[in-house]
This record gives C-alpha cells, structure tokens and sequence, in this order.
C-alpha cells in the first residue's frame, strides 16, 4: 500500500511532468523551437535522443521508476507518451536504445577494471613498514650472517626494494647525464628503468625457480625482498664511482661492497637449502648474476671520456669504441678541455 | 510536525532531478527555510532572469585564490604545521601554474622540455597514488595527490630560474638543487602525512617525493 501510494503522486508528477515540461521549462521550448538561436543545444533538444551518458544514467533511473507506473497505469499516460515520441520519430527511439547499449557495455566494463584495480590492495601488507625498520634491513643487507645451520629470517616487504630499484634508476640516469651518454635506440629513462626493474623481476623470478629445482625454502615475495635489498650495495658502488673516476676504485668496491651484499644473499639461501649440490647451484648462479650486473652496470652506463666524442667524428676517424681504458690520474676536467681542443683543430 | 519537513523534503528531488545544477544549489541553501510553511518552491524557478543571480566565473570554476595562496605558503614554509584540511579540495589551478612556470624558466634557459614536464608529471602522480593508496589507511584521490606534488613544485621553479642566471653544473649548483630537492620533498611530505595522519612515516613519504623532483632537477641542471 505504501509504495503503491507513493507511486501514484508521482505518476502524476511525472505524467503532468511532461506535459507541464513545456510550461515550466519555458526556456528549453524557446530554445528548441525559436529560430533566433544558430546554436543548437543537443543535451536539451531530445528528452529521448539520450545522447550523453550522463543523461542516460539518470534516464535509466526514470525508466525504472517509469516502468513500475506504468503498470499501473492506464492509457492516458501512455498516449502523452507517444504523442512526445512522435514528434520525434523513430530515429529518437533507436537512438536511445544504442546509447543505452552502449552505456550497459560500458558500465560492466568499467565496473570489471575497477574490481581489477581493487587487487593491488593484495600487496598493502608488504608496504606496511617504519623508518627505522628500513634503516635495519639496509644496515643488515650488508652484514653476511654466520649462522647457516638453521633458516634465517627473511622480512617480506616490498617497500625497501622498491625504492632501491627506484633509486638505482636514478643513479643511472645521473651516471648516464654526467658521462653524456648517447642511447641510440630508446631513451634514457627507458633503458634505465627496463635494466633496473628487468633485473630485480627477472633474476627474482629465475632464482626462485632454481630455487623450486633444488628444494629450497623461499616464497617469491621473499626472495624479491632479498634481491632488492641486495642492490642497496649495488646502490653505493655505482653512486661513488660515478663521481669518482678511477678504475681501481672501483674493483675495489666492486670486491668488496658488492662481495658482501653477495655473501648475506649467499648465506641467507644457504641457510634454507639441504644438500650440497643444490647449495652449489644456487648460490653460484645468484652470486655470478649479481656481481656480473654490477660490472656491466659501471661499464656501460658511464662511458669515461678519453678523446674525442661520438659527434665530433671526422671520415678519417677511427670507430670510436665504448670500452673503458685505463686513464692516468687527471681531472676530468683537463680531459674534457684536452679533447675539445684536439677535435676543434682537425 | 516530526512528519511535515521530510514530506517538503521528499517532494523537491523527483523533480528537480533534470533542474540545472544551480536550481540544485540554491534549494539546498535554503533548507532553513523549508521548515516554514511560508516557503515557496516558485522563487528559484526564474531561469529567465537567472542572470543576476549566478555566481561569478571564479567561484564557478573553483578558483579561490585566497586558498591558493595558503597552500602556497604552505609549501615555502616547510617548517610551518599544515593544516591537513586545505587539502580536501581538489585544486589544479595552482599546479597547472607552477608546470607551466617550470616549463617557462627552463625555456629561458634554452631548454624546450614542455612535454618532459607533463609526462614525468602524470606518470608521477601515478606512481605516488599507487604508493600512498597502498600505505595508508585511508586512501586517497588522484586529484589530491596530483594537487599537492604540483604546488611542491614551487622551489623547482626557483632552481630553474636561477638556472637561467648561471650555470648549475658545478659543486654550487649541485648543493643548490640537492637543498631546492630537499626543500620540495620535505612539503610534500608533510602535507602527506597530515592529510592521511601517517605519523612517523614522513620519512617514508618524503624519499619516493625526493625522487621524483630530483628527476626534475636532473631536467633542470643538465
């Protein structure tokens, strides 16, 4: 009885509605019908052309209100209705019901994405972290742990390693800036943060698979978090030695920083790996991949400029080849001046 | 009587549901005086003359500078306490400003990086939403961060406009743009963190912001 009742007035209301709509709406009338205005106003000139969203959305509302009075209702209603409609004509009515397909498709899609998206709220206890534990975990990636009879902890969280890798790009993209490195096919940010992320995905996801060959304990989200803040020490070789200009520097930093965040990661797997063999090709692959990447970091990002620069080349110039020679002890700056003058006379 | 304001109140929305948006407006601000049986519904039907009665273009458009200069000395004043509301609304007025200020001091400089600006712009504020919606509790909009990481952009604008003067490629222009890096992350970060009460994650807010504008600085130095 209640929404019976409820409806009837508003029946009324809509039914008085549309044909009241040319006396209040006086405006939109004079709009559709007055010959003064050349702009043509699609939103207002249909009540049934439905061409907007927006105004499908709330036409679909009125249509269910609609459909439950018309039930009810008797034909009165119904002549108003297709009086309104026949001055528009059929072209109204198909219109309105590919809008309205349209915006069926469209909302059951837009309603997939956003329950799509809602998963990244999987990964919010991995980002669950404070300051100061971040600075332990940094400070601990670069300690080897001694104790490998008996798994050692692995924090989980992805918020330290994200930012490393972050980090690692932008240390890269500061050597490349610096060292006027060219990249011919691609961009800078491009190729730093394909190689950054490529090899924090990829060698994760390989040594995790390794790491089912060969029975070890390790989840992937762990063994993410351990590669990633096993770049921490990647993160402070490549950040001295792209400032700092020399080869021996960098061999030893490259032994000994990036030897010991290789050995916490070394140690660590050991600790949750049984049988020798399967601990020889685990760490083995993990401690060649990781050191390699170090070395190929520093040699291919951060050209040392020797002589003369790509772009100065003459016809009778020899190819000009990016590999690192060893240099005497001078200021970049002296080269720099040294190999501008050089190329300035031929 | 308990019955007489929500029948009034139920009447207006059916109909009013295609009324134009400032019909919208004006009936909610007169709920004072829905309850008084002298109220007519015919005082805001005059479309005709609405002339007088619309608001101005500013308040239109969402434009209130007086706001905009808060946030503005929000953000030049890292050491001031933000107050965590200024934020709600969703203002991008001011940033698009700053970029386009950004964009202009870096053409000074000879340097036409219009387009690198608004990508690492949009693929930032992509970044931090993601970064903020999954480290805190309440989440937040793209509007809001992209509203606070654009007016933090302000000291980048001054180091690109010193860019213009001299050189940035020595230890001075160094020490500047980490200083200008600083200042800009320290705002963002604090704003962050009083805007979603994150307390003691400042610093964790503060580093992905630093990395971010150091992408500018790296813009604006080389």
């Amino acid at each position: 009885a209640g929404p019976g009742t409820m409806s009837a007035p508003g029946a009324a209301a809509a039914g008085g509605g549309r044909s009241g709509s040319a006396a209040e709406w006086g405006g939109f009338e004079d709009n559709m019908q007055g010959g003064g205005s050349a702009v043509i106003d699609m939103e207002n000139m249909d009540d049934t052309s439905g061409s907007s969203f927006e105004d499908m959305g709330e036409m679909h509302q009125r249509m269910k209100e609609e459909e439950e009075e018309e039930e009810g209702e008797a034909g009165a209603a119904e002549e108003e209705d297709g009086e309104f409609l026949g001055m528009k004509g059929l072209r109204g009515q198909l219109g309105r019901q590919v809008a309205d397909q349209m915006w069926q498709v469209g909302k059951r899609q837009a309603s997939r994405a956003f329950s799509l998206y809602a998963n990244i709220d999987i990964l919010r206890p991995y980002f669950d972290v404070e300051p100061v534990q971040v600075r332990a975990r940094l400070l601990e990636s670069m300690i080897p742990v001694k104790m490998i009879n008996f798994p050692q902890k692995i924090a989980g969280e992805l918020y330290g390693p994200l930012m490393l890798v972050f980090t690692l790009v932008a240390i890269l993209l500061h050597g490349m800036k610096t060292s006027d490195t060219i990249i011919r096919e691609g961009t800078l940010m491009g190729t730093a943060i394909g190689t950054c992320f490529g090899y924090w995905l990829g060698v994760s996801s390989f040594i995790y698979f390794l790491a089912y060959l060969c029975n070890a304990q390790i989840t992937m989200v762990q063994m993410l978090s351990l590669l990633g803040y096993g770049l921490f020490g990647h993160c402070i070789t490549l950040f001295v030695t792209y400032n700092i200009h020399f080869h021996s520097l960098f061999y030893i930093f490259w032994l000994g920083v990036g030897g010991l965040s290789t050995l916490r990661m070394v140690a660590v797997l050991v600790s949750r790996t049984v049988g020798h063999t399967q601990r020889l090709i685990l760490c083995g692959t993990l401690a060649a991949l990781h050191m390699l990447f170090l070395l190929y970091l520093h040699f291919a990002y951060h050209k040392v400029v020797e002589g003369i620069l790509d772009t100065l080349e003459g016809p009778n110039m020899p190819p000009f080849q990016r590999v690192a020679r060893d240099i005497p002890v001078v200021s970049n700056a002296v080269l720099n001046t040294t190999a501008k003058a050089i190329a300035l006379t031929l | 009587f308990a019955s007489c304001p929500r029948s009034q109140t139920g009447d207006p929305p059916p109909s009013s549901a295609f009324a134009p948006s400032e019909m919208l407006l004006s009936s909610q601000s007169y709920t004072g005086q829905i309850l008084q049986p002298t109220y007519s519904p015919s005082t805001h039907l005059g479309y005709a003359d609405g002339f007088d009665e619309e608001p101005p273009l500013l308040e239109e458009l969402g434009i209130n500078f007086e706001h905009i200069w808060q946030k503005t000395l929000t953000v030049l004043n890292p050491m001031k306490p933000a107050d965590g509301s200024i934020m709600n609304e969703t203002d991008l007025t001011g940033p698009m400003v700053f970029c386009l200020a950004l964009g202009a001091t870096l053409l000074l400089a000879g340097k036409v990086h219009f387009g690198y600006v608004y990508g690492m712009s949009a693929i930032g504020c992509l970044a931090m939403h993601a970064l903020l919606n999954l480290m805190s509790v309440a989440g937040v909009s793209h509007g809001c961060v992209a509203s606070v990481l654009g007016y933090c952009l302000l000291p980048m604008v001054i180091l690109s406009s010193s860019a213009v003067v001299f050189s940035l490629q020595g230890i001075p222009g160094i020490l500047l743009a980490l200083f200008i890096i600083g200042w800009c992350s320290l705002s963002a970060s604090k704003i962050f963190t009083s805007a979603l009460a994150m307390e003691g994650q400042q610093l964790l807010i503060a580093y992905p912001c630093a990395l971010l504008y150091g992408l500018f600085a790296l813009l604006t130095v080389f």
